[in-house]
C-alpha cells in the first residue's frame, strides 16, 4: 500500500499542485474538485480534527443518501468539501507524502477510468482497512455515481440489500427473486432498510454492483461462507414456495412449520392476488409491510420472517408477502433476527392500527410481544458482548411509542423495557459486527407466544396453527429464544455441534443474560434511579472491556451501529454543522 | 523537560516496584499461614503468580470504583462503590457489609461519647446540676 500510495501520490502530485495553486472548483469535475480537495484537506495535517469531522460529513451523507435526495447531498457535500479545501489550501505544501489507505483509494477512484468504477469489490478487496476507509473511498466514487442514482434508484434500493458481500449477497438473490416476482411490493424498502443496517461501506458496493447484479453475487472470491450455504438458501426458498402451496390447507401441528408456511403462503399470495379470496387483505399487508420496513430500517429478510411467524397466527390474513420468512431458519441472520424483534412491536402496532377488528386480539399478542421481546431483551443484553451501546435509548423511544400504544401488561419491571430496546439495536448491530453467539431471543419467543395466543379463527384457508400449543408459560418462550441463540451459535460455529453441546451453551447464555441484568439493574439502583438508562449500560461495557480509555462509546456506536441510531445516541453525528478543525 | 518526564517515570515505575513488593510480602506472608494450615506447600513461582494477580486486580478494583463512583455522580469513592464491586462474591460481599455496620455503629459511638465530653465541659464550669443532666442526657442518647 505504501508503495502504491507513494507512486499514486507522485503521479498526483503535479496535478495537485496545481489545482492548490488555481482556484479550487476549476478545471476537474466536481467529482475530482471534490477528491482532490479531500486529499488536501487530509494530506495537510488536519488529521487529527478534521480526519474525524470529514468522516463525519463524509460518512453522513453517504448512508444519508440512502434515505435523502442524493443531490442535496452533492451539493452538501461539495459545500463542505470545498470549505474544508480552502482552508486545506493553506497547509496543503509538503504533506503530500502522508498517503493513508484512504487517500490512497481515492486517488485511485479519481484517476481510475469510469468503467472500472463499476467493480468497486475489486478496489476494495485489497484494502484491508476498516470501514473508514471504504466509507471514504465510497465518499469519493459515490461522487461518480451519483449522477447515476436517479436512474439507478429502484435497482440501487435492491442492490442496497445487498451490503456486505459475503452475507448480503444471499439477501440479494432473495430481493431479487422476489423483485422478480412481484415489481410493484414495497420490498425494495427491505434492501433499503439493509442498507442502512449495514456498513456504510457495503451500501456504496451495492450500487457499484447493481448492474452487474448477476455477476457480483457470483464472486466466489468474496464469499464468507461456502457457496453450498447460499445454494440452500435460494433452494430451500424455492422449497419453501412450493411446500406452502402445497401445505395451504393442512393444518400445522408444529410450530415451525405453520410459521415456515405462512410467509410462503402470503408471498403466494401476494404473486398471484387473483387466485386467492385473500385479495381484500392484500392491501392492508402491503400496508403494514412499509411501516414494518420503514420503521426499521434493518436488514429485515429474516426477521420478517421470524416476525412474520409470530405474527402469523394473528395476521394470517394480513402478512402476505414478506418473503424474509420463507427462510427462518436458513441463514439465521443475527441481524435479521434483531431486526425482527424490533420489527415484530414495530409490526404489530402497525398491524393493529390497520386491522381494528383484531385490537383485542393484537393487543394481546403485542402485551405477548412484548413480554417476549422483553424477555428476549433481557437476554439480548448479555449477548451484546461487543455491542451494548446506548443507541438502545433510541431503540427505546421506537419500542416505547408500539408498547404503550398497546399498554403492555406488566412487562418485568421498568429496566426490562427500558432496557429492551436498547438490547434490541445493540444486539442487532453487535451480531452484524460480529458473529457473536448471542443472537436475539425475540423471535422464537415472540413466535411461541404470539401462536399461543393465535387468536380469532382467521376465516381463510390459512391452518389454525398454535391452537395445539395453547398458551404458554412465560418459562417457554425465554427457552425457546434461548434455542434461537444456540442455534444461531451452531451456525457461526461452522461445523455440527452435539446437543448436549448446544444445552450447555443454553445453559451458559441463561446465566450469562440474567447475570448482566442483575448487574444492569445494580447499576441503576446504584445511581439512585430505577430505570436502567444508557449509562448503566455504558457502565456495563465498560466493565466487560469493550469500552476503555481507548475506545470510547461513541466510537463503538460509529463503528457499529447504521446513521439512523447513531445519530439519536450521538446528537452531533447528524447535526448537519460543519467542524473545522480548530486551530 | 524530557528529563523531567524521564526521572518522573523513574519514580513512578519505582514506586510501582516497592508496591509490588509490598503485596509479593504480604501474599508470601499470608501463604505461609495456609501451607502451615492445610499442612501443603507453596513454590516460589506460586506466590509469585498470586502477588502478581492481586496487584493487577487491585489496579481494576481501582478503576471500577472510579467508575461507580461518577456512575453515582459522585467525586469520592464510598463504601457502596465497594459493595457494589463485591457483589460478586456472597460471601465477601456479607463480610463486607457487616464490617461496614459494625465500622458505622463504632463511628457513632465515638461521636456519642465525643458529645457527652464536650457538654460536659461546656456544663461544668457553668452549673454542676446541668452537667449532671446533661450527662443523664447523653446517656439516654
Amino acid at each position: 500500500m505504501g508503495a502504491g500510495g507513494a507512486r499514486l501520490c507522485s503521479a498526483q502530485a503535479p496535478w495537485v499542485f496545481a489545482t492548490k495553486t488555481t482556484n479550487p472548483a476549476m478545471p476537474c469535475a466536481e467529482l475530482g474538485c471534490r477528491g482532490l480537495e479531500r486529499r488536501l484537506k487530509e494530506s495537510s495535517g488536519y488529521r487529527g480534527l478534521g480526519f474525524g469531522a470529514q468522516k463525519s460529513l463524509l460518512e453522513i451523507p453517504s448512508s444519508r443518501r440512502l434515505s435523502i435526495s442524493t443531490k442535496m447531498n452533492v451539493r452538501q457535500r461539495s459545500q463542505r468539501a470545498r470549505s474544508i479545501g480552502r482552508l486545506a489550501h493553506v497547509q496543503t505544501s509538503g504533506h503530500l507524502e502522508e498517503q493513508t489507505p484512504r487517500t490512497l483509494l481515492k486517488n485511485i477512484l479519481l484517476t481510475a477510468p469510469e468503467s472500472s468504477i463499476v467493480m468497486p469489490e475489486s478496489v476494495v478487496k485489497p484494502v484491508p482497512t476498516p470501514q473508514v476507509v471504504q466509507s471514504s473511498k465510497q465518499e469519493s466514487s459515490r461522487g461518480s455515481l451519483e449522477l447515476q442514482l436517479p436512474e439507478l434508484e429502484p435497482p440501487t434500493t435492491l442492490a442496497l440489500g445487498l451490503l456486505a458481500p459475503g452475507r448480503r449477497k444471499r439477501r440479494l438473490r432473495l430481493s431479487v427473486f422476489q423483485q422478480g416476482i412481484d415489481q410493484g411490493l414495497p420490498l425494495s424498502q427491505e434492501p433499503h432498510g439493509n442498507a442502512s443496517a449495514s456498513f456504510l461501506t457495503s451500501s456504496l458496493n451495492l450500487t457499484f454492483a447493481t448492474p452487474l447484479q448477476p455477476q457480483s453475487v457470483q464472486r466466489p472470491g468474496l464469499a464468507r461462507r461456502p457457496p453450498t450455504r447460499r445454494a440452500v438458501d435460494v433452494g430451500a426458498f424455492l422449497q419453501d414456495l412450493q411446500d406452502t402451496s402445497l401445505a395451504l390447507a393442512s393444518p400445522g401441528n408444529s410450530l415451525r412449520t405453520p410459521a415456515a408456511t405462512l410467509p410462503t403462503d402470503t408471498v403466494l399470495e401476494d404473486t398471484q392476488p387473483f387466485s386467492q379470496p385473500l385479495v381484500g387483505h392484500s392491501p392492508s399487508v402491503y400496508h403494514s409491510l412499509p411501516y414494518l420496513f420503514h420503521t426499521e430500517a434493518k436488514d429485515a429478510e429474516k426477521a420478517v420472517s421470524h416476525r412474520t411467524q409470530s405474527n402469523g397466527p394473528r395476521l394470517q390474513n394480513h402478512s402476505p408477502g414478506k418473503p424474509a420468512q420463507l427462510l427462518p431458519t436458513k441463514a439465521k441472520k443475527v441481524d435479521a433476527l434483531a431486526m425482527s424483534f424490533t420489527n415484530t412491536s414495530s409490526a404489530i402496532s402497525g398491524e393493529d392500527e390497520v386491522e381494528p377488528s383484531q385490537d383485542v386480539v393484537s393487543e394481546e399478542a403485542e402485551e405477548m410481544m412484548e413480554e417476549s421481546l422483553n424477555m428476549g431483551e433481557v437476554k439480548d443484553t448479555t449477548g451484546t458482548q461487543g455491542s451494548v451501546r446506548t443507541e438502545k435509548s433510541e431503540r427505546h423511544a421506537e419500542m416505547t411509542e408500539a408498547f404503550e400504544a398497546k399498554e403492555p401488561e406488566g412487562s418485568s419491571g421498568d429496566k426490562d423495557i427500558s432496557a429492551s430496546p436498547e438490547l434490541a439495536s445493540s444486539t442487532t448491530e453487535f451480531l452484524q459486527t460480529r458473529q457473536l453467539q448471542f443472537p436475539k431471543s425475540a423471535p422464537p419467543p415472540s413466535t411461541a407466544i404470539l401462536s399461543s395466543e393465535d387468536l380469532e379463527p382467521l376465516p381463510t384457508r390459512l391452518p389454525p396453527r398454535a391452537r395445539t400449543l395453547g398458551p404458554r408459560p412465560r418459562q417457554d418462550p425465554y427457552k425457546t429464544g434461548l434455542s434461537h441463540y444456540a442455534k444461531l451459535f451452531s451456525f457461526y460455529a461452522r461445523m455440527p455441534m452435539e446437543k448436549k453441546a448446544l444445552e450447555m451453551v443454553e445453559k451458559c447464555l441463561d446465566k450469562y443474560f440474567q447475570h448482566l441484568c442483575d448487574d444492569l439493574e445494580v447499576f441503576a439502583s446504584h445511581a439512585g434511579r430505577k430505570t436502567v438508562r444508557p449509562e448503566d449500560l455504558e457502565l456495563l461495557m465498560h466493565r466487560q472491556g469493550l469500552v476503555n480509555d481507548q475506545v470510547s462509546l461513541h466510537v463503538l456506536v460509529e463503528r457499529h451501529l447504521p446513521l439512523e441510531y447513531r445519530q439519536l445516541l450521538i446528537p452531533c453525528a447528524f447535526s448537519g454543522n460543519s467542524v473545522f478543525p480548530a486551530q | 523537560m524530557e528529563e523531567d518526564k524521564a526521572a518522573e517515570e523513574q519514580q513512578r515505575f519505582s514506586y510501582r516496584q516497592r508496591l509490588k513488593a509490598a503485596v509479593h510480602y504480604n501474599v508470601g506472608c499470608l501463604c505461609e499461614e495456609v501451607a502451615s494450615d492445610k499442612e501443603i506447600q507453596f513454590s516460589k513461582q506460586t506466590i509469585a503468580a498470586i502477588s502478581e494477580l492481586t496487584f493487577r486486580q487491585c489496579e481494576n478494583f481501582a478503576k471500577d470504583l472510579e467508575m461507580f463512583a461518577r456512575h453515582a455522580k459522585r467525586s469520592t469513592i464510598n463504601t457502596e462503590d465497594v459493595k457494589l464491586l463485591a457483589r460478586r462474591s456472597n460471601s465477601l460481599l456479607k463480610y463486607i457489609t457487616e464490617k461496614n455496620e459494625e465500622l458505622t455503629q463504632f463511628n457513632s459511638e465515638q461521636r456519642a461519647k465525643k458529645k457527652k465530653k464536650l457538654e460536659e465541659e461546656n456544663k461544668k464550669p457553668v452549673e454542676p446540676a446541668e452537667a449532671g443532666a446533661a450527662g443523664r442526657d447523653s446517656s439516654t442518647v
